[in-house]
């Protein structure tokens, strides 16, 4: 493990061609580091588990890094904020691509994003490690220390969690991002025309209708009288990889719980077909 | 009766099911103005009531908790709380009404959900909310099964974080589901959700959709927690992390809360829930749908146009534009408002992306409303990506002739008539036809097919239609062609029958019948009333106007050797039909050999009577009783010049092989239900019998029950009447009883209707074109024949009496006489009432002939939900009669008499008129009950026994008929052959006004009668 090469094999277990873009990005940015044996050491130490916590707090990440003291240290990271200038730009941008709002609302992050960014003249990722700010509380004067270093390793896994902390980082919550794209939209919207038809109407609230209180004379959905499992088409099986960042103490955690709830989902379903099977026939 | 319901318990701290009943009552209304607190609900069950009554139907749940509730519930404006059932009154308020209540937590729920029926009706204690309850519970097993779920982490009210299994319904089939259970959901499910704060509120329940998502969550939540999971265990759960370990734990354990700090509480939900987002998306109205349509006229690129869809009603769509012009306010589908329009369609748009990437390309503008595809991008959306978007939540909208389904796959055109010779047609006759190649709802040649295939382009245009072509297509088409076979009358029936039928593999699209074959199939399949004919020579009596349609549809179907099975409604005069059907072959001279008659014992004498008076032409004779024919000699000589035999089922089964040597022209069964178990010896008898393996033996069955709504009953008598329509009794249970009577599989139930039919004919009194033809009372004879013990005690008083009368003083003789009389009646009633009996002892019924056929008859009428008033002058009797009739139907049988007090007579005259599940029968004694009543609910009256004096007959019937009165009424009026009953019947009819005179009301008249009169009068008569 002394090349840069090993190292990012290491990160993901079905390599990096399975890694979301963004991942890959942060990854490479990374590996551009010119010391190659400092990055080792980093490696180390944030696959032996040293980094015991990564949060993002606000525009910054806050980790706790156990080094050779019994405290661990803390470690902050941080991007250059863009100002509401630079965000009011990319915003018009974004709006202008209604592709940009689907995948954003589907919770995608758009392959071409920095094309929206570049409106402002700004990234929303790091180009360069030293667009990076970063601090630690160790006494080593260099920077990134091996701690910030191991924090860095960690943080690609911990965007897959939630692609929308990139923003974060930049100023603005995937909350405040939505909202002010809603904002751009009405204001391209009001300059559309209303089409008659589709008028709005007060809804009827609250009605009950009294006939239909107590009544239900439905059959049984044809579907459901025989209940089979499913092939291949479970929610598990569609929903795929967990985006959560792996612990390196613990490197099969994932592979174990996803495993866990597979055998689960199996038992449950034999049970459930069981279940169903035994069902009275009418009285 | 008792009913259970069941309410939603959601704002409690574990989202409960609770169980409450009730039972109607005589109860004070409550003054609604001046309650300060919610009053008791009065039809309500208490507690132990509650408790006492599930632990009888064997539904108490184990682990239950007793709780008050408080319930909204549509309440009359003078102060009672509505019933299920019950007829909706004009002022309706909501009030608040308390009652005790059993409550589960959702573990326990679904379990005791499982278990219920999935079928509704029947004499049922479940209202419809647990049909509705059952229905939802089996679709979280179906949810289960299918693993449609995710684990997530979810934050309560009070902010507490905790794993939870929830439910994912993104496919296209779930998220229906959800529409159609949410939409048919009983408000009363809700009725217990009342804010807890505001004493007299009531809470109005609104959108269905998310208060059912969020009960479903709960269900299947209960249902995946398991305390004993294998791989749940120490030695594993290290390998875990601890955030996932912590996951895991609050997914499995009871106490579900989270043991993790805040921000890693978050980081867990937000990553949770970025799993989830991609594959489904958020609760709303309406979803996004994609719409393609066709080139326009010379240009080769679809066009796909970008919308919403309402969830609740698919067809409710509205276009991008319309989307984008409703800003940032509501916009409206149908009745439905959607909020945030926009943003909905973006992300549904967002989603389609993933499952089809060409939409890309047209997202680049900020206001997109459609794009262009290309061909080959088209066939992709066609073929594979539909399904993965409906998958994702969705909706595509596709062309017509491309909407997949058998309607666009390559299939036949086909037109036919009956052959112009041809008069008296059979099944496996050919008929004359065409037939033409057709897809996507155009025709096609196999020549332009051959060309469109050699195309080597899966969308084709052709006629103005698209269409896809499959790599079958040509082969299919060009084998068909070189077969080129016959078309029968019988396939013919078939394909006209159901859609989705198919000849040689190739589905049929169009069955075009010429105007003989369309007159055929129209009465083979009663989409048109049979031709009537008229009643035949030789038939002493009128047809009703629909008794005359019955006899042309037992003509019709015996025409073409079909087994009939006639099953109007009771009264309708199945006997007569069946009679006119039999003279109507005599006259046509088509009966040539004589025809068999099983019945039970109890309706032979009505078979005799009615055939003497109705078809006197008619030779008949009587298998039974001791005296019959026990060689086949001698049922042969006995049956020589005979049309119509008589027997019962008893000796159908016993003279099995004697009755199976005659070479019968045909086998009517009456009281058809005789033969619904298969396997009993009487049912393998009368099919042996109806077995057409002799040339043109027909095959009829009459039955008054609903025989088309009891699967597992219409195996046997299809079996009987035409084997071939259901098959082997092991294929007919597993395509059809099983899942139809366990699951309520509707497709199978049509598909077996649709089967049967031909051969039923049931028309009911209500019936739009059978009510003008009856009168507003009807009245039956029903005679009945004595059993042997009857028989004897008959004579053996008659002799004793007539010895004794003779010689006692004149003074006294009146008095013997009466009494004499009236053990005699008693006697036609039932021996235990002359023999002073005072329990129901095992085989009670078999003992009294009349009480079998009251039996018969009621069976009936409960089955079809009918309710009847019973009539005796016999206290003692209707005691008896009571609690014979409770034992055999489990049911309530008030019996209102000259020792019921007031208040009790009031409480059950209500009950049978008001309770929307009060009991079906009703008995009384004709001086207690025959005057002053008002019992309108009641359509059947039966007289057990006869009164000497018409018009305290009349009297009685006229509690069910009067004004008020919507339905028919049938008299039915009990007369045992040869005995005093029938001689007073006579008398009555005879010297109606006379007999008035003479008689008065009373019986004094009898005292007076000449030793012969009186002997004439009591002695049994041998009929």
């Amino acid at each position: 493990m002394t090349s840069g090469n090993n190292i990012t094999t290491q990160l993901g277990k079905d390599g990096l061609g399975e890694q979301p873009w963004w991942v890959l990005e942060w990854m490479e940015l990374i590996n551009s580091y010119r010391y190659k044996k400092r990055l080792e050491r980093a490696w180390i130490y944030a696959r032996e588990g040293n980094v015991i916590s990564i949060r993002f707090e606000g525009r910054r990440v806050q980790a706790e890094v156990q080094g050779t003291e019994s405290e661990p240290y803390k470690v902050q990271l941080w991007l250059d904020v863009l100002t509401d200038e630079d965000w009011e730009f990319v915003l018009e941008a974004l709006s202008q691509k209604a592709r940009w709002a689907c995948q954003l609302l589907a919770g995608i992050m758009p392959q071409d994003i920095e094309r929206a960014f570049a409106a402002s003249g700004r990234r929303l990722f790091p180009f360069k490690l030293e667009e990076i700010g970063s601090e630690c509380s160790c006494p080593d004067k260099a920077n990134p220390c091996k701690h910030i270093s191991a924090v860095y390793y960690l943080m690609g896994d911990r965007f897959t969690e939630d692609p929308f902390v990139l923003f974060q980082l930049r100023g603005r919550s995937r909350k405040q991002l939505l909202q002010a794209l809603a904002e751009k939209r009405k204001i391209i919207l009001q300059n559309k025309q209303e089409i008659p038809g589709a008028s709005i109407n007060q809804a009827i609230e609250n009605y009950v209708d009294a006939e239909k209180w107590w009544q239900y004379n439905s059959p049984l959905d044809p579907d459901l009288v025989v209940i089979t499992p499913a092939l291949d088409s479970s929610g598990l099986a569609e929903a795929g990889d967990l985006p959560l960042a792996e612990e390196p103490l613990y490197p099969q955690a994932k592979q174990i719980f996803l495993e866990h709830l597979r055998e689960h989902s199996n038992q449950k379903a034999q049970a459930a077909m069981l279940l169903a099977m035994a069902t009275n026939a009418t009285p | 009766m008792t009913l259970l319901h069941a309410a939603w318990l959601q704002n409690s701290a574990l989202p409960c099911l609770a169980l409450w009943a009730d039972n109607w009552q005589v109860a004070t209304p409550i003054e609604l103005d001046r309650l300060e607190a919610p009053p008791l609900h009065p039809l309500a069950l208490s507690e132990p009531e509650l408790s006492n009554w599930l632990q009888q139907q064997k539904l108490l749940p184990a682990g239950t908790q007793h709780l008050e509730l408080q319930l909204s519930l549509p309440t009359r404006s003078n102060g009672l709380p509505l019933m299920a059932g019950e007829l909706l009154p004009k002022q309706l308020e909501w009030w608040p009404w308390r009652v005790s209540a059993l409550v589960l937590p959702a573990p326990l729920a679904a379990t005791w959900l499982s278990k219920l029926p999935l079928t509704g009706g029947g004499n049922n204690c479940l209202s419809d909310e647990l049909l509705w309850w059952s229905h939802l519970q089996r679709w979280v097993l179906s949810l289960i099964a299918r693993g449609r779920w995710l684990p997530a982490v979810h934050t309560n009210r009070s902010g507490l974080a905790s794993g939870r299994w929830e439910p994912l319904l993104n496919h296209e089939s779930d998220r229906r589901r959800l529409e159609d259970l949410a939409s048919r959901m009983p408000a009363a499910i809700h009725c217990a959700n009342a804010p807890e704060i505001a004493e007299l509120a009531c809470m109005r329940p609104s959108a269905p959709r998310l208060q059912l998502a969020e009960i479903i969550a709960v269900l299947l939540d209960s249902q995946l927690r398991s305390d004993q999971a294998t791989y749940f265990n120490e030695i594993e759960t290290p390998k875990l992390d601890p955030l996932l370990a912590a996951w895991q734990s609050s997914l499995h354990c009871s106490a579900a809360d989270l043991e993790l700090v805040e921000g890693d509480c978050q980081r867990l939900a937000s990553a949770t829930a970025h799993w989830r987002e991609t594959v489904a998306g958020r609760m709303a109205p309406a979803r996004a749908v994609l719409e393609l349509q066709v080139p326009a006229e010379g240009s080769e690129l679809w066009q796909l146009h970008f919308g919403l869809q309402a969830e609740a009603n698919p067809s409710l769509r509205q276009p991008a534009a319309a989307v984008w012009a409703a800003g940032a306010g509501k916009l409206q589908l149908g009745d439905i408002n959607v909020a945030d329009p926009a943003e909905l369609l973006l992300e549904g748009l967002g989603r389609a992306l993933v499952a089809f990437e060409p939409l890309g390309r047209g997202l680049e503008t900020a206001t997109p409303e459609q794009m262009q595809l290309a061909p080959a991008e088209a066939f992709v959306l066609v073929r594979t990506a539909t399904a993965r978007l409906r998958d994702v939540g969705v909706g595509v909208v596709l062309p017509a002739s491309l909407s997949g389904g058998l309607a666009s796959r390559l299939g036949l055109a086909i037109k036919a008539e009956l052959p112009s010779g041809a008069t008296g047609f059979s099944l496996g006759e050919d008929l004359e036809w065409s037939w033409e190649l057709m897809i996507g709802g155009v025709m096609i040649s196999l020549k332009e097919l051959e060309r469109l295939q050699a195309k080597r382009s899966p969308l084709v245009q052709h006629k103005g239609a698209w269409l896809e072509l499959r790599p079958g297509d040509l082969r299919n088409a060009e084998k068909f062609c070189a077969l080129n076979p016959p078309l029968s009358l019988d396939d013919a029936l078939r394909l006209s029958a159901n859609e989705g039928e198919s000849l040689q593999r190739l589905p049929v699209h169009q069955f075009q019948a010429g105007p003989r074959l369309q007159a055929v199939l129209e009465q083979y399949h009663q989409q048109k009333a049979p031709d009537p004919l008229p009643a035949p020579e030789g038939f002493s009596g009128q047809l009703r106007p629909y008794q005359e349609r019955g006899l042309g549809w037992l003509a019709f179907l015996h025409r073409f050797n079909q087994g009939a099975c006639l099953a109007d409604d009771m009264g309708l005069g199945k006997t007569i039909q069946l009679l006119a059907f039999l003279q109507h072959l005599k006259a046509e001279k088509e009966l040539r050999r004589p025809v068999l008659l099983v019945a039970p014992t109890s309706v032979l004498t009505n078979w005799k009577r009615e055939a003497n008076k109705f078809t006197p032409k008619l030779n008949l004779i009587e298998h039974y009783g001791p005296k019959r024919a026990a060689t086949d000699a001698a049922l042969s000589k006995s049956l020589k010049g005979i049309d119509l035999c008589l027997t019962s089922y008893a000796l159908l089964q016993r003279d099995s092989n004697l009755l199976s040597n005659v070479d019968w022209q045909g086998v009517v069964i009456d009281e058809a239900q005789a033969i619904k178990n298969a396997a009993s010896k009487q049912s393998q008898a009368a099919r042996l019998l109806a077995k057409p393996s002799r040339q043109g033996r027909f095959r009829i069955a009459l039955t008054g029950t609903p025989v088309e709504n009891r699967v597992s009953e219409l195996w046997a008598l299809m079996d009987y009447l035409n084997p071939r329509v259901l098959g082997e009794e092991d294929f007919f249970k597993q395509r059809y009883k099983l899942p139809i009577e366990r699951y309520g599989d509707t497709a199978s139930l049509k598909d077996l209707k649709s089967r049967v039919k031909p051969f039923i004919l049931r028309r009911l009194k209500t019936d739009k074109s059978i009510i003008t033809d009856l009168p507003e009372k009807l009245e039956l004879n029903e005679w009945v024949s004595l059993s042997p013990e009857q028989r004897r005690l008959y004579t053996k008083t008659v002799d004793a009496s007539l010895e004794a009368i003779q010689r006692a003083p004149l003074g006294k003789k009146n008095g013997q006489v009466l009494a004499l009389l009236t053990r005699l009646k008693q006697i036609c009633n039932h021996p235990a009432l002359a023999l002073k009996e005072e329990t129901v002892g095992e085989g009670f019924a078999s003992r009294s002939a009349k009480l079998q056929r009251l039996e018969e008859l009621l069976e009936e009428l409960l089955e079809a939900g009918d309710r009847a008033l019973l009539f005796t002058q016999f206290a003692e009797w209707g005691h008896l009669l009571q609690s014979h009739l409770q034992q055999r139907w489990q049911q309530e049988v008030p019996f209102l008499h000259g020792g019921s007090s007031k208040n009790a007579r009031q409480a059950m005259v209500d009950r049978f008129q008001l309770d929307p599940r009060g009991p079906q029968l009703f008995l009384l004694s004709l001086k207690a009950g025959g005057v002053g009543l008002n019992l309108t609910r009641a359509s059947h009256v039966f007289h057990i026994d006869r009164w000497w004096n018409p018009a305290v007959e009349n009297q009685a019937t006229d509690r069910a008929y009067r004004i008020g009165q919507q339905k028919k009424v049938l008299v039915h009026k009990f007369i045992t052959t040869g005995s005093i009953e029938e001689k007073i019947d006579q008398m009555i009819k005879e010297k109606a006004k006379l007999a008035a005179d003479i008689v008065g009301s009373g019986e004094e008249w009898l005292g007076g009668l000449e030793f012969t009169q009186l002997r004439n009068l009591v002695a049994l008569e041998e009929n």
